[in-house]
């Protein structure tokens, strides 16, 4: 028995892992026309939001308040 | 602070039904608490919205893009919402007034009030399509409505209660309700607190007796507690996760192209109680086959405005799941109801070669076509394959000095090139052309007969809707019916045309394919080749193949293969082991309307991720994805049952009919068929 859609918000049978393993092979051997394909960046913040998206919004949910601080320096570190 | 915050389901509703011990009321907000949407934005479900006036408004030749209209909206609500709080507390807005106004601002003499039924009921229907209930808090409500407590639907929302009940209803909810209870009819909203007092006084509630549920600390904690009413709020942890994965799918889909297929298949997929456990099957075909054949239908539709097509023939049996999805998704994909009729066909190669026949003789052409497949040999399969009486023709095979037994297919034993040319020969014989038409012309009658009823001949566009990948069933159709001055201008659109034969183009007959065809280089589509049979099966129609058209006295008789054989149990075997990837598959259409509707795309976007979906899937497949999706029956009627020499198909071999030893352990075997895969394109 599977879900189309599992737990971490991912689709069954097309988890980003695979996305990731296939962008990779597609940057070594021809795979098709991608349009420019999936990005590294955005395979990386999808994958923290996939697989790590639930503690982190756990944290924040709860004790988010207490760690405004991270977002004060977050916002230096930009300018 | 009266409130308390929870921050998973579970323990809300733990806490909740401690607390509704006391009570005689509950209320619920709706938006993000009891219904949950897929998107992450609500106000992304207005820019279909304003795709469907701006298509209305150009059938009535108004000059009004969807941005313009869109924006106008904004305006003329923003502008709504500031008079509102000239008197009241709260900047609130009524949808029907401010949608009538921004209707008759567009349409001006044309405007009428069936504009807005029309224009409110898609806007519901998309909201309805977005919005998923809570299972969890919707099982609790129930259990609350069995204990006698009052339930009552709270919403600060521009929708008017009356149509925020066809929400609840489509929910499933509205039988457990008191009221729905919404800031756009009295102007009175949670947000400033004055909506509490209201609903006391009109429901006779008491505040302490009151236990109100919802998820945003100020309008549904603070404000509630200060209306002396206990109040929980949900912060889902869980929820924002998700809804932070659309946001992202959906932003990075505007950069890259890549994305936005991706995106429509979040927006598609099941949330709550809709995500239950099934066979994997059923998870193929919802997250595989059901966008594949989604694009494909929609591009379809796409093709047909453009090219002016009144009416669009599935043809049986993959048109029977290509005109199911067409119907599920057309009322989100294209809500101006401009689309062409739709007809399931029946037909299939067996029963048109013969019909074809009729008129044009039996061509070199088409009896090459009857021996393409590797089982068949001689004029006997040309017989069977055309409706043939092998036996009368004896005289004419004697003269050019050939047998029904002799073998015309060069990869057969015996095979000689020489009775091949006297096979020809035999062809451009008229007496032999002359039984061949008299045999087959009861069953072009009865087809045209057939044809005749469905309207084939009375449009003067038609679409020819089929899976591929030779083309062969159009050929056929359109041979048989080419003599007619009435005969359509066809359209063939197949879902991969793979080709390998020439097909006879012309003005009144095209063909091409959809997802791929043979005459555009396309690398990533062309791993269709790994795995048509599948295609095939999971799109077949629950009925058997047809067999023939037989003439009768007063019209014609659709004559169908029995299904009492071993073949017949077979394909029905066949049938049952699909049943839930062909239910995977329709599950996903309306989905996939309402996900497809919003984001505003079409075919060239979604067409990298389509190439990122047949290469995974079909090219770099998972050991247990072939043990699962690889069919167990394929029949194939035109396909004959002689055994071609024995070096015949050696270099043939195909992935997916590698054992699961080869496809688990052997790490470069996908590799090696794939580059075989990608030599034989780059040399074709």
């Amino acid at each position: 028995m599977s879900t189309v859609h599992n737990n971490r918000y991912d689709l069954g049978g097309l988890e980003l892992s695979r996305l990731i393993k296939t962008a990779i092979f597609s940057k070594i051997i021809p795979m098709g026309n991608f349009r420019g394909g999936p990005g590294g960046r955005c395979l990386v913040v999808l994958a923290l939001l996939h697989y790590l998206g639930y503690p982190g919004y756990r944290i924040f949910a709860q004790y988010g308040h207490r760690l405004r601080f991270l977002k004060r320096i977050a916002g230096k570190l930009k300018k | 602070m009266n409130f308390t915050t929870y921050y998973s389901l579970e323990s809300l509703i733990k806490a909740g039904k401690k607390s509704a011990r006391d009570k005689h009321a509950v209320s619920v907000d709706l938006f993000d608490t009891l219904l949950v949407r897929r998107i992450h934005d609500p106000d992304l479900v207005k820019l279909p919205v304003a795709r469907l006036i701006a298509g209305l408004a150009a059938a009535k030749g108004r000059s009004w893009n969807w941005q313009k209209i869109q924006s106008q909206r904004d305006t003329i609500e923003q502008s709504h919402r500031v008079t509102t709080g000239m008197k009241f507390e709260d900047h609130e807005a009524c949808y029907p007034v401010f949608m009538r106004e921004l209707l008759a601002a567009i349409f001006q003499d044309d405007y009428d009030e069936s504009l807005l039924a029309q224009v409110t009921e898609y806007e519901l229907a998309m909201e309805n399509s977005m919005l998923v209930p809570r299972k969890m808090l919707v099982d609790w409500l129930r259990e609350l409505a069995a204990e006698g407590k009052r339930i009552f639907i709270i919403s600060d929302m521009y929708l008017p209660s009356s149509h925020l009940q066809k929400l609840v209803d489509h929910a499933g909810v509205l039988d457990l309700v008191e009221a729905v209870i919404s800031s756009a009819d009295t102007f009175l909203a949670k947000a400033s607190g004055k909506a509490y007092p209201m609903i006391s006084e009109k429901y006779s509630i008491r505040p302490e007796e009151w236990l109100h549920v919802g998820d945003n600390p100020f309008s549904d904690g603070m404000r509630a507690g200060e209306a002396g009413i206990e109040a929980i709020i949900i912060h889902d942890p869980g929820e924002q996760q998700r809804k932070s994965i659309v946001k992202r799918y959906y932003n990075y889909s505007d950069g890259r192209p890549f994305w936005r297929g991706r995106a429509l298949q979040q927006l598609m997929a099941p949330l709550e109680g809709e995500n239950l456990p099934n066979s994997p099957l059923y998870t193929e075909g919802y997250n595989f086959l059901g966008p594949l054949i989604g694009i494909f239908v929609q591009q379809i539709a796409e093709l047909c405005r453009k090219n002016e097509i009144t009416k669009v023939f599935f043809l049986s049996r993959e048109g029977w799941t290509f005109k199911r999805y067409w119907e599920k998704t057309a009322p989100f994909l294209f809500p101006e109801k401009n689309l062409p009729e739709t007809e399931y066909l029946y037909v299939s190669r067996m029963a048109l070669a013969g019909a074809s026949c009729a008129y044009q003789g039996l061509t070199k052409a088409n009896a090459d076509i009857a021996f393409l497949p590797s089982g068949n040999r001689d004029f006997r399969d040309v017989c069977r394959i055309f409706s043939l009486i092998p036996e009368r023709f004896a005289e004419h095979l004697a003269a050019h000095g050939l047998s029904v037994d002799t073998c015309l297919s060069h990869i057969h034993e015996g095979y000689d090139p020489g009775d091949r040319k006297r096979f020809d020969t035999l062809l451009l014989d008229e007496s032999f052309q002359a039984e061949v038409k008299r045999q087959t012309a009861d069953a072009n009658q009865a087809m045209q007969r057939y044809f005749e009823q469905v309207g084939m001949f009375s449009h003067r566009n038609v679409a020819i809707v089929d899976i591929g990948w030779l083309g062969t069933i159009q050929r056929f159709l359109f041979e048989s019916i080419a003599h007619r001055a009435d005969c359509p201008y066809c359209f063939g659109y197949l879902f991969g045309a793979t080709r390998g034969i020439p097909y006879p183009d012309s003005d009144r007959n095209m063909i091409s394919g959809v997802m791929y065809d043979r005459n555009r280089f396309d690398l990533a589509a062309s791993t269709l080749f790994y795995a048509q049979d599948i295609f095939e099966e999971a799109c077949r129609a629950p009925h058997p193949t047809l067999n023939g058209y037989r003439l009768t006295a007063d019209g014609y008789e659709l004559e169908f293969r029995k299904t009492d054989d071993d073949i017949g149990q077979a394909e029905l075997h066949q049938d049952d082991y699909f049943g839930p990837l062909q239910k995977g598959i329709i599950d996903s259409a309306p989905r996939f309307g309402a996900a497809a509707a919003l984001l505003g795309y079409s075919f060239d976007d979604w067409k990298p991720w389509i190439n990122y979906l047949l290469v995974s899937k079909l090219a770099f497949p998972r050991a247990k994805e072939v043990a699962n999706i690889r069919h167990r029956h394929h029949l194939d009627d035109f396909h004959g049952s002689k055994k071609p020499k024995a070096d015949f198909g050696k270099g043939m071999e195909m992935l997916w009919s590698q054992s699961q030893m080869q496809l688990r352990f052997n790490p470069l075997l996908r590799l090696k068929f794939f580059f075989s895969h990608l030599r034989r394109r780059i040399n074709e």
